[in-house]
């Protein structure tokens, strides 16, 4: 190849800079594959609408006066139980009443594992 | 500098090096397990769709001039209370179905079925609410609290009659 004129010499050349140029667009193009694989598993693993779903759940048995009534307990003993057995989460609820400041609190821990959330909840009576 | 036969023996010597580092770069990376990446965003947008649809049954029609009346429910309350599964299945269907256009539908299947811990023996019970059956497509598990009180209701699910939480967990696949 080394005896071919100044044109094909030339010719040679711009043939290896754009073969090389290809090729590294393509592992960049296939870097963004992985990249949305990534999100989007991620998305999976967090429990955004776990947490959402029992925050929902809790506030709406508050909102009934539910939670501190007669059935308050059992109320949180079905949520304890069903989301141990079918979502593989601890979940713990108590709600107090602070008389002094009039605020009710709720407090709310979900734990699946993977995501660790705690909330206190506070609402003025 | 060089003259023009030395320039292409570097240009050659360069390509050739290149050549070699990419011949050993994909030798070491054909032996990693590559899993098929659309499936995750598929799954993702499905789960996303699932539990949208839940949330908007699970929405209470409330309303100023009905805060205490009946109305004051969700579709999904009503539907465990009252009106069954099959009542659940028509609105839940309708909704992950439908699309843009209102003269086309979307073709996912579900499973949807009930847990609720009955007071007596302490235990976790599955009841079956509504849907086609499952048999071994990718599916994704949405699930979803529902507050119920079936006192005084058609109870068809035979729930215990007191305040308590059910747990609605819908299986969703492309069918």
């Amino acid at each position: 190849m080394a005896r071919l004129n100044e044109d094909g010499q030339w010719i040679v050349m711009m043939g290896f800079i754009v073969s090389i140029t290809i090729l590294i667009l393509a592992i960049v193009v296939g870097e963004s594959a992985l990249i949305g694989k990534t999100t989007s598993e991620s998305v999976l693993e967090f429990s955004k609408t776990d947490i959402q779903d029992l925050r929902s759940e809790i506030l709406t048995l508050n909102e009934k006066k539910i939670l501190n009534g007669s059935d308050g307990m059992d109320v949180i003993e079905d949520i304890q139980n069903i989301s141990i057995q079918r979502k593989n989460s601890i979940v713990e609820i108590a709600s107090w009443r602070d008389a002094l400041a009039r605020t009710d609190y709720i407090y709310i821990h979900f734990n699946n594992g993977i995501t660790n959330y705690n909330e206190v909840y506070d609402e003025y009576y | 500098m060089v003259n023009n036969q030395g320039q292409l023996y570097t240009i050659e010597g360069v390509a050739a090096g290149v050549l070699m580092v990419v011949t050993a770069y994909l030798i070491v990376s054909s032996t990693t397990v590559l899993t098929p990446q659309d499936v995750h965003i598929a799954d993702m947008q499905l789960e996303q769709l699932g539990n949208d649809a839940l949330v908007i049954l699970d929405t209470p029609d409330y309303s100023i001039l009905n805060s205490t009346g009946s109305a004051n429910k969700s579709k999904l309350q009503m539907q465990i209370e009252n009106d069954g599964g099959a009542a659940f299945g028509e609105n839940f269907s309708r909704i992950i179905n439908s699309k843009v256009n209102p003269s086309e539908h979307d073709n996912l299947k579900f499973n949807a079925t009930l847990f609720s811990r009955d007071e007596l023996t302490g235990s976790v019970i599955e009841i079956q609410f509504n849907g086609s059956q499952y048999y071994r497509e990718n599916a994704v598990k949405v699930n979803r609290w529902v507050y119920v009180n079936p006192t005084g209701a058609t109870n068809p699910f035979v729930l215990n009659s007191r305040n308590q939480t059910v747990l609605v967990e819908v299986l969703l696949w492309r069918g």
